[in-house]
């Protein structure tokens, strides 16, 4: 175990003094910004037109100025821009070892390669966790202060609970990201692979099979912030679960066996 | 004496690629072990093995007793290494990063970081971030975490790459120190000849991933070719009087060369010989190979 907080210490660490999940953070920052910026559009209008917000051809999503619709774009904005960013941050918490050579320095150590991989899996979940309230709770102080009507406690437990599902959700297809940067050695091929993933969840989406397309199923929870005509059923959740073990065991088993010759 | 380190017919393929092949390794506890090769030879790929970050496609390897296996587990808190280039995290300071490797080793002892700042003499850029370093002193910084946990072996890939030629003798002096009092071994690979001879007790030579010679350092210096110089003023004459008397002589830019036993082992009866014969030489000398020759000469580099 102690050799395990060593590695958890080390990767925190690194993040501390990367700015990478700064700016991480700062890119996932438009979601609350522009969230509330709609609201304000929502609200009046014809009060935005004058301020010069939007011009008069602008054409709004549908929804009201409340805070139930607030909550349903933070959430739709987390499933869908959650796999791309938390994939940049998975990226390189996996990536930089190859792109700064320091892999073979984690390799022929007392602690054992199982736990150092494990604490870099364990950072690539709650950093994107972490980030996730942070916006949330930002997205409640631009809620506040853009005075958006229509709040209550039940509203935002169950708001907040989907958001937590959706991130838990989108972090579960990480291990398998953190995979394709071990093999790929570097950063671009897993964020090829998270722009691929994107894509195919919104064309799965359309198709209407996104329940049984694990990269779909966190988006589909936003899709009404928090209340679903059709709950997910059980198999949707499965089949992320299925991803996230098969992701965790194959990177273990990668970093484990693979040649590390490069 | 026990072995810190044996190959048996260590191979390691990668596809069509055979990078090592049957490489039968001994390394004695307490020897400086020079591992010299070429570019590609097979230096890296054998570290890489020794330390079980890839796994031999055919043989064993044993690293201070244990077998090393494909797994990653081996005696790595009595090992300390550096392979390929030194690398560090660039946005963590000098002292950031060895604190990483004290707490991945399982080192208790906070002052160890602080101990091979000062032994590898990087305490000026303790708080510099390792990205900010010269090259010297990035290596200097791999040499410092390899040291960090008092190790009993040393596994290094040309350890001298990047120090000025005064860090090239601080290192070279802080090895033999270490192997002196604390008896270290060390495995090293490189390719600059000069600085495995100074250093090296043992050396081994691969090449095209063939473990082609391995002696010590001591015999090297006898095994190296020898040849008598002959200079005179009718190199012509001098040639014919000498194949005459039954030297073999190849006469190169007005320059003699011997190199039978008999001119070697007596050089006087050439000088005598030459000077009854109305030749006498206005320089002759006893010429040793040196190493980057035989180097060159073994591996076939230089013809």
């Amino acid at each position: 175990m102690k050799l395990f907080l060593a590695a958890f210490w080390a990767e925190i660490l690194k993040v501390r003094r990367s700015k990478v999940p700064l700016l991480t953070t700062a890119g996932f920052l438009i979601l609350p910004m522009v969230s509330g910026l709609f609201m304000i559009i929502l609200k009046d209008p014809e009060k935005a037109k004058e301020l010069g917000i939007i011009s008069m051809k602008a054409q709004l999503i549908g929804g009201s100025a409340d805070w139930e619709t607030f909550f349903g774009m933070m959430n739709m904005g987390t499933g869908i821009a959650g796999l791309i960013l938390f994939s940049i941050i998975t990226a390189w918490v996996f990536g930089r070892e190859f792109s700064d050579h320091t892999a073979k320095e984690l390799l022929a150590l007392p602690t054992a390669r199982w736990k150092i991989v494990s604490a870099k899996l364990l950072v690539t979940m709650l950093l994107p966790l972490g980030i996730t309230l942070l916006i949330f709770v930002v997205g409640m102080g631009i809620g506040y202060a853009v005075d958006i009507p229509g709040f209550s406690r039940e509203l935002f437990w169950r708001s907040f609970g989907s958001l937590l599902l959706i991130a838990i959700l989108t972090t579960m297809l990480m291990p398998l990201v953190a995979l394709i940067a071990s093999i790929g050695r570097s950063y671009l091929p897993p964020l090829g692979w998270a722009f691929l993933t994107m894509a195919l969840a919104q064309i799965a989406a359309v198709m209407g099979w996104g329940e049984w397309f694990p990269w779909t199923v966190p988006s589909l929870i936003s899709e009404v912030g928090g209340e679903l005509p059709e709950p997910l059923g059980i198999h949707s959740y499965l089949i992320v679960i299925f991803v996230f073990i098969i992701g965790v065991i194959t990177t273990l088993i990668w970093w484990q066996k693979a040649d590390q010759a490069a | 004496m026990s072995l810190a380190i044996e190959t048996k017919d260590l191979s390691k393929s990668f596809g069509e690629v055979h990078a090592v092949q049957k490489i039968n390794l001994k390394v004695r506890e307490g020897e400086i072990y020079g591992f010299l090769g070429l570019n590609g030879a097979g230096k890296t790929t054998t570290i890489r093995a020794l330390l079980g970050m890839i796994s031999p496609s055919a043989g064993s390897v044993k690293v201070l007793g244990q077998n090393i296996d494909s797994g990653g587990r081996g005696p790595w808190k009595d090992i300390g290494h550096s392979v390929e280039k030194p690398a560090a995290y660039p946005e963590l300071t000098v002292k950031e990063n060895l604190e990483i490797a004290r707490r991945l080793q399982g080192i208790s002892d906070k002052n160890a970081v602080e101990r091979v700042i000062s032994q590898l003499k990087i305490a000026l850029y303790a708080n510099r971030k390792a990205g900010h370093l010269s090259t010297g002193n990035f290596q200097r910084l791999a040499l410092a975490r390899a040291l960090l946990h008092n190790p009993k072996l040393l596994i290094l890939d040309e350890p001298a790459s990047g120090l000025d030629p005064a860090g090239v003798v601080e290192i070279r002096e802080l090895l033999k120190k270490l192997v002196k009092e604390k008896g270290l071994t060390v495995f090293m690979s490189s390719h600059i000849l000069t600085e495995v001879s100074r250093l090296a007790t043992r050396i081994g030579i691969i090449h095209e991933g063939h473990l082609i010679e391995e002696l010590d350092a001591k015999k090297l210096e006898a095994m190296r070719s020898q040849r008598l110089e002959v200079r005179t003023n009718q190199p012509e004459l001098a040639e014919s009087i000498l194949k005459k008397a039954g030297y073999s002589v190849n006469l190169n830019n007005d320059l003699l060369i011997l190199q039978d036993d008999r001119a070697l082992e007596h050089p006087e009866n050439i000088a005598t010989l030459l000077v009854n014969e109305g030749s006498p030489p206005t320089r002759l000398s006893l010429e040793q190979e040196n190493l980057e020759d035989h180097f060159l000469r073994l591996t076939g580099a230089k013809s």
